[in-house]
């Protein structure tokens, strides 16, 4: 591939990328699954510097990419210390309930369909007792033998 | 503007595909067969390869590049279709694994290893200890549902399809490869006569090829566009055409077409390039400065300092050594930050 042609491939595969995320971002209401899209855009971009830093022939780009590692790296800790926050107060790690920080002025998001009841719990498993009955008091003076 | 028009198919129907599919995929009540969305998204996959990427020569580096090319979209559409937020970060490590695969192919060896170190290996376990400790029972009932699915996924694939329109209006090297046609062709002709008739087949009489060859468009400008003649001296082509066609001398004339030849094509590779200015200082620690033209490769591309790591160590400690003291204050800050942030909450709940 010539080297214009080339970069115009690798450009595509970057937007395409960032699209996707996008959409996984705009759509899903987990937050670690908001958060991985917004990582997959990342990625996309950093595609993109990397098909440039190869096209012009320094490392530039490159050098851009690693600064983004950097700052997504940190960004990730953060934002994860957070989930854990958030879910301890909620017990749930679904964006839509913290609909109370939105501006004021917005009306909140309502589910047009009622989300499905949750996944049964598996019951606890039942293990006969082990060991030897403890003794009754009293009632073994009355059944001799057996 | 004189260029001919793009085919708009070729971007629409892989986005159109990709949108419906997307649409069907993603968690919701009424749910299509995912058997259905899956196969129309690897149509949609199928068609963007097929109609997206250029190529001239089937080469090893073009089969790796559409094999993770591939690979990374199949896992991105996989990702933000997942219930399950673990299957998903799993899908994201196969995305990020074959990004890597084309940072290689780009001749980013450091940053393949340093993004499979810090993303795959320590961001999404990070991921995975959060859904350990916070989603024991795998899919919760809010990961069946998506908010808003149709309308961000036709915001998604709108900008998706401007982004590559743009692209192809930028790169278009249509004009370029009509020269290049029309040159190869004259340098297979035998006469004189064939030679000239090649490079003017086509064109109306009194509107010959050097007149077009200056028409040819370089860079899409905000006002007019930059022409081929400003960027090079098309007369020095000219004038050794003209009187070698008017001698007859065939083997001057085949010298002159080549070497236009060679010229055009590396005139076809700045295409929709802005370059920055000649006079203006830029430093070569990061391997050529933007404004500098060095000699290609043998496969035409501008060469990058031959080590990578030593290269990147060069430029980050002299180019960029704010930046970097900068990044390192800011990982303390996020790691003082994070600490902060859930040790607070154990304090107040004892």
């Amino acid at each position: 591939m010539s080297p214009l042609t080339a970069l115009q491939n690798y450009l595509v595969v970057g937007a395409l990328l960032f699209a996707l995320g996008l959409i996984g971002f705009l759509t899903r209401r987990n937050l670690i699954i908001m958060f991985l899209s917004a990582e997959m855009m990342l990625q996309g971009v950093a595609l993109n510097l990397v098909a440039f830093a190869r096209f012009r022939g320094n490392l530039h780009g490159q050098v851009f990419v690693l600064f983004m590692l950097t700052v997504a790296a940190c960004e990730a800790a953060i934002a994860l210390a957070l989930f854990l926050v958030l879910y301890q107060r909620r017990h749930t790690l679904d964006v839509s309930e913290w609909q109370d920080l939105r501006e004021p002025g917005l009306d909140p998001t309502i589910d047009e369909e009622p989300l499905p009841a949750p996944p049964p719990e598996e019951p606890m498993p039942k293990l006969t007792p082990a060991g030897r009955e403890p003794e009754k008091v009293g009632a073994k003076s009355d059944v001799s033998g057996s | 503007m004189n260029t001919p028009p793009l085919e708009l198919w070729h971007i629409l129907l892989p986005v159109g595909l990709g949108l419906v599919a997307i649409y069907w995929m993603l968690p919701g009540s009424r749910r299509m067969p995912p058997v259905l969305g899956g196969l129309l998204g690897a149509v949609a996959l199928l068609a963007a390869g097929r109609f997206l990427v250029r190529f001239e020569v089937v080469t090893v580096e073009l089969v790796l590049f559409y094999i993770f090319s591939g690979l990374a979209l199949l896992a991105a559409g996989l990702m933000i279709t997942q219930r399950n937020p673990v299957h998903a970060a799993l899908s994201f490590a196969v995305v990020v694994l074959s990004t890597c695969g084309l940072f290689l192919l780009q001749a980013a060896p450091f940053l393949m290893a340093a993004t499979i170190i810090v993303y795959a290996g320590a961001i999404i376990v990070t991921f995975l200890f959060v859904i350990m400790l916070a989603q024991q029972s795998g899919i919760d009932s809010a990961d069946a549902r998506s908010r808003e699915p149709f309308l961000s996924s036709l915001a998604g694939f709108v900008l998706l399809g401007s982004l590559i329109y743009v692209l192809q209006i930028n790169y278009n090297t249509k004009q370029f490869d009509d020269v290049s046609a029309r040159l190869h062709r004259a340098l297979q002709a035998d006469t004189a006569e064939g030679m000239k008739n090649a490079l003017e087949e086509g064109y109306e009489p009194g509107n010959n090829f050097f007149k077009a060859l200056r028409r040819v468009e370089v860079e899409q400008s905000a006002g007019e566009p930059v022409l081929l003649g400003k960027k090079i001296e098309i007369s020095d082509y000219e004038q050794p055409w003209l009187f070698a066609e008017a001698d007859g001398d065939t083997k001057t004339m085949r010298q002159v077409l080549e070497h236009l030849a060679a010229t055009v094509q590396a005139a076809r590779e700045m295409t929709g390039s802005r370059q920055p200015l000649p006079q203006l200082r830029m430093s070569s620690f990061a391997g050529q400065a933007s404004n500098e033209l060095l000699p290609p490769d043998n496969l035409g591309r501008p060469q990058l300092p031959a080590a990578n790591v030593a290269g990147l160590g060069r430029t980050l400690f002299s180019d960029y050594l704010v930046a970097v003291e900068l990044a390192a204050t800011l990982l303390l800050v996020a790691v003082i930050g994070a600490i902060v942030i859930s040790f607070r909450r154990a304090e107040a709940q004892r």
